[in-house]
């Protein structure tokens, strides 16, 4: 309950205002509705009281009247503006909940992200949000509003009919629907959550399944890759039956709770009639208003069914939020654009042996440096440690004189081996790192890297690329990538095997179209190909 | 037959959902019949209120207080147990249903290869998981709301009548007016339903498509404009859903509204009446208290089967946004798999592939290959330019494409459905893009078997567990994240070595690795080979060609080639 209690006030916080008014219109609606059947059963038996005397002519029935008709447009209107505007909030603020836990994972360690796995993240950020729309819509906000009727139509009921009318109502309604919330929460709790979390492995094996499954026919996994799935379902099926059960049981117990109640007033209003405590028009208000009263209680069961999964996923979500996101990043300070290393040193994990140590290089502007050495030496670690992905175990990387891991995003690029584009047309991919560039910009980027030839021929900048690039040849992959390096203009390129299945040619190109379109920017690489060496002003053999 | 004239014009979605229905019709009919019941018993309710007010107005006739609110109880409980006894079937109908749904969705997937025409892994998860879902209220409101509103309605019309013609005459003319309505909002709803069912999707995949670039775009800097990406269509999702709702909560008000204007008429109807201001609209001698007080009761209810139906309506046209979807993902074309995808002991005999006038289709072109019989034990470098259908080629050796035409052999078999499972047990996989399954990185490798020394060594994986966090329990990103290029390639080696292959089909196994990580994957496709193994690689590597004993080249025209040996 504290972790819902937490993501309400949350998602309070955003939308207090229109969550308010909400919550104020919809006590309106219940207090209408309760106000509307009551006083139309008073009217009725008021009514026919003073037919049967015969004073039907001195009766007023315009006030009565007309103030039926005003409850029943006056309800039905304010239900709507409630529902606009609890749903529209609440949409509103589960959509900042989504954007904060993308950033939230978009702000983890280099480390921890690229171990990302995305189902999983896509659960959090899917799943896990949707299944907090009941948090106010069902839950609080009802519970609330209905907590407050009740209290206002026990005043009146007692002021109106009779004390121990307006008791046995609010008695039984308060004291039935706190004990079925109470049971149900204590036992929707396992079903729900064990539902859950067999719909999140259904989902994340199932992508598994789709996306490797031409790996996983050839090693001859693919049927117990469909059968632990299918187990996945299986499991979420017996959970689902059993939440179901519940789901029904405080269905029943909630429409006991209100039968009760409506009996009761029936039986002690009509009990005092029969004495002639009370006229029968006023027993009449306090079982025409247990009626209505009904609905307070309804939105529970939902509520109730859903708690455990509600609880699940705002654990985890608040958890997700609850890591604190680094400071924002800095301007870098004006000034000559140097990438410092000053005695860095680096290991993989704690206490294993470091990968570099005491490791010193300054790339000045417009200096193009190469790292050579061989395979598993460290290239990749001082591009990661330069690009401030990778935080050194000793030492300082700076650029400008300022920490680098403070500088402002882009400011030092690093392209990796491994080609990482996005679905959608070129230009889409492009203009991830430049949103203004026009269509010349992007062009002169692409011939930058020997590409534009390519691309029109392709279908221009509207061609369209499959998941991870698919679409364009290993080589041309690796050119656009570069030319978004190259579009984002940044102090210090950091380039990782940059021309890895170009041909010679091409290789020599695209590296001379890159120091022509950044003259000023330094440009440290981990090169191990003669045409990368050769376009570089010195080399650095590490290892 | 007429009925299959008829069904062509039927909506697809429409035929889909009644195809779905029809598995569970009968648990459906009887707890619709239930669910009425329960609704009608609220008339002898009603009847036994109105008993005790009348006589607690005229101190005669009716029943007392006590009997009266015993007999109120009891029939609540009757109705608590019908409702009870009917929720419950239909759930168990809705949930067959999903389930049945999800395991064709699932079934079909596992047994296809290669893109889907219907949309990526998000949108076929999305598709399976929170779409399917969507279906349970519309199985289980639609059909008894439709049951309730054929037969509870006219009961009280029928009642009102009886009693008095001016409130049957209310009743029957705000009545009807509901489902015109309806009908009319129907359409709107259906319509917004669907554009936010695919809205769904895409960002589903747009999220499954940036968060595997995180990594690469916190690089690039451009995480702040990711995330603002993801912003701007999570905004449009939530604009959509809430074109969706104003859709329905309009619709639900105007029908409010005319149940709400329908019952005060007939309320004040009903006063004016029962103090002698009217004289008009009851049988002859006038309204009594207590037909009063029970039309008053009744009227609502006259309305809630209509309005619960209206609640349904939106649950149908999300039910048939849903059916739209799965009549797209069953009409779109997919490759089946050849053989199951299952562990079955392999084909015995020498692996001797032959080819004879295969050609395979990509895209818009034929590609033609070479007649080619690869030995046992042979090592075939498959060259050519880029797209000239190298890994096609290997698709094809493996079962995992369909050739256009001609005849794949192998072990003396052909390769067919029959025998695809059986012939895979003999390959070893090396596929140019890793993908990794959300296990441990030893998972990954060997399927749940141990991780031997010798497969770690001969990948030369030593120093790779070493740096893992969680060495070979590692969880990796679906992409080999977490890994280099280089290590990626040799968690794939380490696995086709793991399967103890007779035949290695390798796609492009040094493409993007440095010289130093090329040979040790070059080592490390010898060492297989030194074992008797077949290998069959694709690649543009000279180092690598150098290795194999033939070169067969493939070339992207449509015309068969000589294969070429070149030493």
């Amino acid at each position: 309950m504290t972790a819902l209690w937490r993501i309400f006030t949350l998602m309070v916080k955003g939308e207090t205002k229109s969550l308010l008014r909400g919550l104020l219109l919809s006590t309106l609606v219940l207090m209408m509705g309760a106000a509307l059947l009551g006083l139309s059963g008073w009217f009725i038996t008021a009514a026919s009281a003073a037919g049967l005397i015969g004073a039907g002519a001195v009766f007023d029935v315009f006030r009565p009247s007309a103030m039926v008709r005003f409850l029943a447009i006056g309800r039905t209107a304010t239900r709507y503006g409630e529902r606009i505007l609890t749903h529209d909030a609440t949409l509103r603020a589960l959509t900042r909940l989504r954007v904060a836990l993308l950033s939230r994972v978009a702000a983890r360690s280099y480390d921890r992200l690229i171990r990302l796995r995305g189902a999983q993240a896509l659960n959090r950020i899917v799943a896990d949000v949707d299944a907090l729309d009941g948090v106010p819509l069902r839950l609080f906000l009802p519970l609330i509003a209905g907590a407050v009727t009740q209290i206002v139509a026990c005043a009146m009921i007692a002021w109106l009919v009779d004390p121990r009318v307006g008791l046995a109502i609010f008695g039984l309604f308060t004291i039935g629907g706190a004990g079925v919330l109470v049971w149900g929460l204590r036992r929707a709790q396992t079903p729900s959550r064990r539902m859950e979390a067999a719909a999140q492995a259904f989902r994340s094996r199932l992508i598994d399944l789709i996306t490797g499954r031409e790996d996983l026919a050839v090693y001859g996994q693919l049927t117990t890759q469909t059968e632990i799935t299918r187990t996945a379902e299986l499991r979420r099926q017996s959970a689902a039956t059993d939440t179901d059960h519940l789901e029904r049981q405080i269905g029943a117990a909630l429409m006991a709770v209100s039968a009760l109640a409506g009996g009761a007033a029936l039986w002690i209003g009509g009990h005092l009639a029969e004495m002639g405590e009370i006229s029968p028009a006023r027993a009449a208000i306090g079982f025409f208003a247990a009626l209505a009263l009904m609905e307070t209680l309804a939105p529970l069961r939902r509520a109730v069914a859903e708690i455990g999964r509600m609880i699940g996923a705002a654990r985890r979500v608040s958890e997700q939020l609850g890591h604190e996101v680094a400071s924002a990043a800095q301007p870098v300070p004006e000034g000559p654009a140097d990438l410092v290393f000053s005695g860095v040193s680096f290991a993989r994990n704690a206490g294993t042996r470091r990968v570099i140590d005491g490791f010193d290089l300054t790339v000045a502007p417009g200096e193009w440096v190469a790292l050579k050495g061989p395979s598993g030496v460290g290239k990749t670690t001082v591009l990661l440690l330069g690009a401030g992905a990778l935080s050194p175990l000793e030492g300082q990387v700076r650029l400008c004189g300022q920490p680098v891991t403070q500088c402002s995003p882009g400011s030092v690029t690093l392209v990796g081996q491994r080609a990482s584009l996005l679905r959608g047309t070129v230009a889409e991919n492009l203009r991830i790192v430049a949103p203004e560039a026009d269509d010349d910009a992007l062009w002169a980027a692409l011939a930058v890297v020997a590409l534009d030839d390519v691309v029109r021929d392709k279908g221009g900048l509207s061609m369209q690329l499959g998941p991870r690039g698919a679409g364009l040849s290993g080589g041309e992959a690796r050119r656009l990538v570069l030319a978004r390096a190259v579009l984002r203009k940044p102090l210090v390129l950091l380039l990782d095997e940059p021309t890895e299945g170009l041909d010679h040619a091409t290789s020599l190109k695209v590296l001379a179209g890159i120091r022509a379109a950044l003259p000023n920017t330094g440009v440290l690489m981990a090169a191990h190909r003669a045409e990368e060496q050769g376009a570089s002003d010195r080399i650095l053999t590490l290892g | 037959m007429t009925k299959t004239k008829k069904d062509k014009t039927v909506a697809p979605e429409r035929q889909v959902l009644a195809a779905l229905l029809s598995r569970e019709a009968k648990g459906i009919r009887t707890a619709s019949r239930l669910t009425a019941l329960s609704a009608l018993l609220w008339v002898p309710q009603a009847a036994l209120v109105a008993s005790v007010f009348s006589r607690l107005l005229t101190g005669a006739g009716g029943v007392s207080v006590l009997v009266g609110s015993l007999g109120f109880l009891a029939l609540a409980a009757l109705r608590l147990a019908l409702s009870y006894l009917a929720e419950g079937l239909l759930f168990r109908a809705g949930q067959s249903i999903v389930t049945h749904t999800r395991q064709e969705i699932l079934d079909r997937e596992a047994k296809s290869v290669g893109p889907s025409a219907f949309g990526g892994p998000g949108a076929l998860a999305a598709l399976a998981c929170e779409k399917l879902d969507a279906l349970l209220p519309y199985i289980t409101r639609y059909a008894p709301a439709q049951a309730r509103v054929k037969t509870v309605p006219l009961v009280i019309l029928a009642l009102a009548f009886w009693h008095s013609w001016a409130v049957g005459v209310v009743l029957l003319i705000a009545g009807p007016l509901i489902p015109v309505f309806m009908a009319l909002v129907g359409y709107a709803a259906k319509e917004a339903s669907e554009r936010q069912m695919s809205e769904i999707g895409t960002l589903n995949d747009l999220l499954v498509d940036r968060l595997a670039a995180l990594a690469d775009m916190r690089l690039l800097g451009a995480t702040p404009r990711v995330i603002a990406q993801f912003e701007t269509a999570a905004n449009d999702l939530r604009a959509r859903t809430m074109a969706v709702l104003r859709v329905a909560f309009l619709s639900s008000t105007v029908l409010e509204l005319f149940a709400a204007l329908g019952v005060a008429m007939v309320a004040v109807w009903v006063g004016f009446s029962l103090l002698g201001e009217l004289s008009w609209g009851a049988y002859g001698a006038g309204l009594t208290p207590w037909a009063g007080m029970f039309l008053l009761l009744l009227s609502p209810d006259y309305f809630q089967p209509l309005r619960d139906l209206s609640a349904a309506w939106h649950d149908k046209a999300a039910g048939l946004a849903v059916a739209k979807d799965l009549s797209a993902w069953q009409g779109a074309t997919s490759t089946p798999l050849l053989g199951t995808g299952a562990v079955t002991g392999p084909l015995p005999g020498p692996v001797q592939i032959t080819l004879a006038g295969v050609s395979a289709k990509r895209g818009p072109r034929l590609i033609t290959y070479p007649d080619l019989t690869i030995a046992p034990g042979a090592r075939i470098a498959l060259s050519g330019p880029s797209g000239a259908g190298k890994t096609t080629l290997l698709r094809l050796i493996a079962g995992l494409e369909h050739p256009a035409s001609g005849k794949i052999t192998v072990a003396g078999q052909p390769l067919n459905a029959e025998s695809a499972d059986a012939w895979r047990a003999r390959l070893g996989w090396m596929p140019q893009a890793p993908m990794f399954l959300g296990r441990s990185l030893r998972h990954n490798i060997t399927f749940g078997a141990a991780l031997t020394s010798d497969v770690i060594a001969t990948a030369a994986l030593e120093d790779v567990l070493e740096t893992l966090p969680k060495g070979d329990l590692t969880l990796l990103g679906e992409t080999g994240g977490g890994l280099s290029g280089g290590e990626a390639r040799r968690v794939m080696l380490a696995r086709a070595l793991a399967a103890h292959p007779d035949v290695v089909l390798a796609d492009e196994p040094t493409a993007d690795l440095d010289r130093d990580t090329a040979d040790r994957i070059t080592e490390g496709l010898m060492a297989l080979a030194a074992r008797g193994a077949t290998l069959i690689v694709a690649t543009h590597d000279p180092v690598l060609i150098a290795r194999m004993d033939q070169v067969v080249d493939i070339q992207p025209e449509d015309r068969p080639l000589d294969a070429e040996a070149t030493q």
